[in-house]
């Protein structure tokens, strides 16, 4: 097989790739700079970036981001490695505990956040009616209803689901290690703790990595959660970046002004992996 | 299974005969709206008209979420669906995107008599005609009859007599999960229709004279206090009503947790229907004034028009069908079937329409003193002027804002965005 029969092979897929992802690429980072009316695309130099900087939706919306992605994040990783750790243990069972971490993960987020907000209704959801039951609260609580509850209500939403996640990433790694490092460790003396912080973090370190990329992008663009369990309500408190962009996409018809947040949240994400891919290092014997 | 494959096969064949054989319009509306009798309607029409085909569109019946699809639709310059279903607040923000034909030579200025006003007026963006009116809905006040009678209450007027009704039933009552009033106060459009009614209720205007938007006036200040009273001063609404859609107070109201709640008519068959223990318990009646202001119409309209999509490419066929579905037959049809009323005025006085529907008429009287949504003098900028409202009167709900701020930040967002 020679080099031209080659590229003529990957030319279709190549093709479509560049019209299905390119372009649109393209089309949105020249919509950001234009206004877009039924005349047609008109330059509009950085009109909207400077309309964006001084939205307080905007800054809202980033806000709530950040909060969503810094606290939900690094609880996901914790409770993921711990999850990890329980499934590598060779114990009977192991394959069912598997699976369960598999479902959380494997259901789509919108039929989750939909399910979750009958269980948080406040006057007949399944929450209120087990504490209440339990005279663990008297007055029922406004899950979805309340500044900032309506937030910590979510992140419990997105804690649950994608720990398994992070679990499943973490284990690959795990099962990579072999074990005779823990028995040299042993016959040497180390704790169970030592053999964890020495051997498991150290090499584990990669599939962590991996895993806080793939959930911090996904977090950063958290939307089907959001629209569907609390529409971005009360008031904007749960409102995320790909919500405010959709609003301004579908609802309001103002596509170049939701291109634009879609480039900032692009380059903002892009910024993210830089950082993480900087200081924590991919390979793991420095 | 070879032989099913064969049989596939022939149908295959069968159905590209049959398509080829005429024209296929298209048409997008929600099963929700009035799905029940689409198929009965499609299949009366193509025997009336065997050179078209109809195909339906199921789209989804959250109204926002339809919305999106023919955004991406229009937006891709997409020649189906030919024909769509518009909520009230869709076509001047359509039509001044280009994304839909001019109706004007269809439907003639003296036809748009025989329809009820206030449809026809949100059909028409800068002196054209986009859309035909297929049905009309809008916000009535539904009430538990039987807790009224028992305290020897008859149905309010007011918005006074009606908290003093549902605080002295609910203390009457001694049940903790019976709520005086629910509405449809979770951060949806629906707020913003319910805000209106107790704005109207005060005498108020969205605009003034010279077009300046003025809901933080007096009235508009007023209206938003009664709303915040009635969640903290009156205990009657529960805090969770700012989470509450249309079905989530329905499915309350249904489990007998409340005495009084504002909602559209498509719960009036949900709520009659066999299986609810509310069956013959519950009525409505049009929706309250406040004290002194008898003249002011409160109920708050809705309802849904059929449109044509610019690029389609079969414009006479799909006016017949749009023709069809809002002609007088077929409008009478819909109401029996599913309880969305008419918006040709001649459906009224036939008396079919009372036999097959019997609180048609006590509905209609509702929309006589019915009121819409600024949608029509926003066009483009309305569904971004009601999230502003929406956000703001929730910042009121929560207690996070005074209703004067609140508003007063209201208009001076609406300003900046009309600007």
């Amino acid at each position: 097989m020679n080099k031209k029969t080659g590229i003529f092979l990957i030319l279709p897929a190549f093709i479509i790739l560049i019209t299905i992802f390119i372009g649109p690429t393209i089309y949105t980072i020249v919509l950001s700079f234009s206004s877009y009316s039924f005349t047609g695309v008109e330059f509009s130099g950085l009109s909207n970036f400077s309309r964006l900087f001084n939205d307080p939706s905007f800054w809202r919306a980033f806000y709530n981001t950040l909060i969503f992605v810094g606290v939900t994040v690094p609880i996901e990783l914790f409770l993921g490695f711990l999850l990890a750790l329980v499934a590598n243990k060779a114990m009977k069972g192991r394959s069912i505990i598997r699976v369960a971490l598999l479902i959380p993960w494997a259901l789509p987020t919108a039929l989750n956040a939909l399910a979750w907000r009958w269980m948080y209704n406040t006057d007949y959801g399944l929450f209120n009616s087990i504490l209440i039951n339990l005279n663990i609260i008297d007055t029922p609580i406004n899950w979805l209803g309340e500044i900032p509850l309506a937030m910590i209500s979510m992140m419990i939403v997105a804690i649950w689901k994608t720990s398994s996640f992070m679990a499943l990433l973490i284990l690959t790694g795990l099962q990579t290690i072999p074990s005779e490092l823990y028995e040299a460790a042993k016959i040497d003396g180390a704790t169970n703790w030592q053999a964890l912080r020495k051997i498991t973090i150290p090499l584990v370190r990669p599939s962590i990595m991996v895993s806080l990329l793939f959930r911090t992008g996904d977090a950063f663009r958290s939307f089907e959660l959001p629209y569907n369990l609390t529409g971005g309500g009360p008031v904007n408190s749960t409102e995320t970046l790909s919500v405010f962009a959709y609003n301004n996409f579908f609802q309001y018809l103002d596509f170049s002004y939701s291109s634009t947040i879609a480039l900032i949240q692009f380059l903002l994400l892009l910024g993210l992996a830089i950082i993480y891919l900087r200081t924590l290092r991919w390979d793991i014997y420095e | 299974m070879a032989l099913r494959k064969f049989f596939g096969l022939v149908l295959v064949v069968l159905f590209g005969v049959v398509a080829l054989s005429g024209v296929s319009v298209e048409i997008g509306i929600s099963p929700r709206e009035i799905g029940a009798v689409m198929d009965e309607h499609i299949s009366n029409f193509e025997a009336q008209n065997p050179d078209i085909q109809i195909e339906w569109l199921k789209v989804p019946g959250v109204p926002g979420q339809q919305h999106s699809q023919y955004v991406t639709l229009f937006f891709g310059g997409s020649d189906k669906p030919d024909i769509i279903a518009m909520d009230i607040i869709w076509p001047g923000e359509f039509a001044s995107r280009g994304w839909l034909a001019p109706l004007n030579e269809y439907f003639p200025e003296e036809e748009h008599a025989e329809f009820i006003e206030n449809m026809i007026d949100a059909a028409k963006y800068e002196g054209d005609v986009y859309g035909v009116p297929l049905y009309i809905n809008g916000l009535h006040l539904y009430y538990r009859k039987d807790l009224l009678k028992k305290y020897g209450f008859t149905p309010p007027n007011t918005w006074e007599e009606l908290v003093e009704q549902a605080s002295y039933i609910v203390e009457q009552e001694k049940d903790p999960n019976l709520y005086g009033y629910i509405s449809m106060w979770g951060k949806i459009e629906g707020l913003f229709m319910n805000y209106l009614q107790f704005f109207w209720g005060k005498g108020g205007e969205f605009f003034d004279e010279e077009g300046n938007v003025v809901v933080n006036s007096k009235e508009g200040v007023e209206a938003l206090q009664f709303m915040v009273d009635m969640i903290y001063e009156y205990n009657l609404a529960p805090e969770s009503i700012v989470t509450y859609t249309p079905d989530d107070a329905r499915i309350l109201f249904q489990q007998g947790r409340a005495v009084f709640m504002v909602v559209q008519d498509f719960v009036w068959p949900i709520l009659t229907a066999s299986d609810s223990i509310v069956a013959d318990k519950v009525d409505f009646m049009r929706v309250p004034y406040f004290e002194g202001y008898p003249d002011t119409n409160t109920v708050c309209l809705g309802g849904w028009l059929l449109g044509i999509n610019i690029n389609s490419q079969h414009k006479e066929e799909a006016w017949k069908f749009i023709e069809y579905l809002t002609s007088h037959e077929a409008q009478l049809r819909t109401a029996a079937v599913t309880g969305n009323l008419p918006t040709r005025q001649s459906v009224y006085e036939d008396s079919r329409l009372v036999e097959q529907f019997p609180v048609a008429n006590k509905q209609y009287k509702d929309f006589m003193v019915g009121n819409v949504r600024p949608s029509a003098q926003l066009g483009e900028k309305y569904t971004q002027v009601s999230e502003i409202m929406q956000r703001e009167i929730q910042s009121a709900l929560l207690r996070l804002k005074t209703p004067q701020r609140a508003l007063d930040d209201a208009v001076s967002q609406i300003n900046a965005l009309l600007r």
